[in-house]
């Protein structure tokens, strides 16, 4: 099955790629909606439910600058779902090129545990871990805000810093003790 | 009006909500217009309870006056208790031309041959459903009327509904709708849920159905909208492709509430990693429940949405086919 590459395609003038990957298929449309309303640069997003992409448009396909995964916490399918999709993506992707985000969190139903290890999964892959509330319009615009800021990065048009020298500053870290039983 | 008819109507005026007393009331056309115009629907159920036992008291109405009231109340509210599903087969010749009167008698004379003490009550609603109210009794007791089993069946098709019927009455009734409608025999359609309403249009097919064909979608407009221009579904084929394979099994619009779905399985153990179970010959009994408020918009959810494969598997989709949700599965038939 095809790698999706970074680099392999020429980059557009004034253009940013991101490709937002949901096993649910419902915050990424919201997310999109917000994303494309961005004016100083023009922002594609293409969404998909996993990966590998489908051959047949991969032509037509521009580059990728940044590969989301959300993953809902209460559903244990999103989680493995968003794992089995990571081995389809370019190693040079997690130079800086992805990124987490973490829905429903504070959600009652949410398993013990899954979150560690989502924290754990970016942290071993060093890749930043957003955190995101998919419920109001409110909350899709202050993650498409968040997104928006690293995509610039990713995609080069921001002038002295690359995606790879951010990621080291907003990566995720796992706290030392997430192994030890907790106090609390 | 003894006291088993006042006992009746008190339980009766307590399983009706207060917003919908004073309409079914109206209905009933039993108390005259003065009398219902009397009674104040404002105070508490418990009042107004004591004043319509004194009222009917005074019409001197009967048991069977009461029974009328509960029919409508039911009638006008199907959608309580448990309804479960028999089908009429092996008609005989007549049996097409079965009318309302003649039913009515065959169905009471059969009836009364079986069990000397029941009371029957039929009436033929709006939709043309007949419905029959069956008050049991037992030898030389009268007929229960607190706990009365309620038929609906439709004359010239093999389904019939029943609600609350006991396993001591049941071959009773069976026999008499069979002898009734002039078929043969009667089975168990496997298929119950609260809803009469669904399950009847989960039978009859009174909802929208979706029928596979080569070009399903018409000519799709193009929206230039600048949202649609740069986000672009990577995978929009596949996903459009589980969306019309679970509208073909499910069907587009709404569709009938069912509650649940029950398989009973009694097939061998099959897991490569569990080497002790796999050996044995007999089969692993085990029953599997579905159940949700709206069980089949769940199921066609979760082929839409490919947390069920697609195409759904002929277990989940014989439930609208076949009009089912109670199946026993053995190795590689299903069955009944």
């Amino acid at each position: 099955m095809s790698l999706l590459k970074p680099f392999s395609k020429l980059p557009d003038l004034n253009t940013a790629n991101i490709l937002l990957v949901e096993n649910e298929e419902q915050f990424q449309q919201n997310l999109a909606d917000t994303l494309v309303e961005e004016t100083a640069v023009t922002v594609n997003v293409r969404l998909a439910k996993s990966l590998p992409l489908p051959m047949e448009n991969d032509e037509s396909r521009p580059r990728i600058d940044l590969v989301v995964f959300i993953i809902n916490l209460t559903s244990d399918k999103s989680f493995e779902s968003a794992k089995a999709s990571l081995k389809y993506l370019d190693p040079g992707y997690f130079l800086g090129k992805v990124c987490f985000v973490a829905t429903n969190a504070r959600h009652a139903s949410v398993r013990t545990g899954c979150l560690d290890a989502l924290r754990q999964l970016a942290a071993l892959l060093h890749c930043p871990l957003l955190f995101a509330e998919d419920q109001s319009p409110e909350g899709a615009t202050s993650s498409a805000r968040r997104l928006l800021t690293i995509l610039k990065v990713a995609s080069g048009l921001v002038p002295n810093t690359t995606a790879l020298y951010l990621s080291s500053l907003t990566r995720c870290t796992m706290p030392p003790d997430i192994d030890q039983p907790s106090f609390d | 009006m003894d006291n088993s008819a006042k006992h009746l109507l008190q339980r009766l005026v307590r399983r009706i909500p207060a917003s919908m007393l004073k309409s079914t009331l109206d209905k009933w056309e039993r108390l005259t217009a003065e009398k219902r115009k009397s009674l104040d629907f404002t105070q508490s159920k418990w009042i107004i309870t004591q004043e319509l036992v004194a009222l009917c008291e005074k019409s001197e109405l009967t048991v069977k006056h009461i029974t009328e009231l509960e029919m409508i109340y039911i009638t006008e509210n199907p959608n309580q208790g448990m309804w479960h599903t028999f089908q009429l087969v092996e008609p005989e010749d007549d049996a097409h031309s079965v009318e309302l009167m003649q039913f009515k008698e065959q169905f009471k004379s059969h009836l009364r041959e079986l069990q000397r003490n029941v009371s029957v009550k039929i009436k033929k609603h709006t939709d043309q459903a007949v419905w029959i109210r069956v008050a049991w009794g037992d030898g030389l007791s009268s007929p229960n009327h607190l706990k009365a089993t309620y038929v609906v069946l439709y004359l010239q098709t093999p389904y019939v509904f029943v609600n609350a019927l006991s396993s001591k009455h049941k071959p009773l009734l069976l026999q008499a709708l069979t002898l009734s409608t002039r078929h043969q025999q009667i089975k168990a359609a496997n298929l119950s849920g609260q809803k009469l309403t669904a399950l009847r249009d989960l039978l009859m097919r009174q909802y929208q159905q979706v029928f596979p064909t080569k070009y399903p979608s018409p000519l799709a407009e193009s929206d230039q909208s600048i949202s649609k221009l740069r986000v672009e579904k990577v995978q929009a084929e596949a996903s459009a492709n589980r969306h019309r394979m679970a509208g073909e099994t499910f069907g587009d619009g709404m569709l009938p509430a069912l509650q649940s779905a029950v398989f009973k399985l009694e097939t061998k153990f099959k897991d490569p990693t569990n080497e002790a179970m796999t050996q044995r010959d007999e089969p692993f009994i085990c029953s599997v429940k579905f159940s949700s408020s709206n069980l089949l918009e769940s199921l066609r959810h979760c082929a839409s949405s490919g947390i069920a494969s697609t195409p759904v598997t002929p277990m989940l989709s014989s439930i609208p086919l076949k009009g089912r949700n109670y199946f026993v599965i053995t190795d590689n038939v299903l069955t009944a």
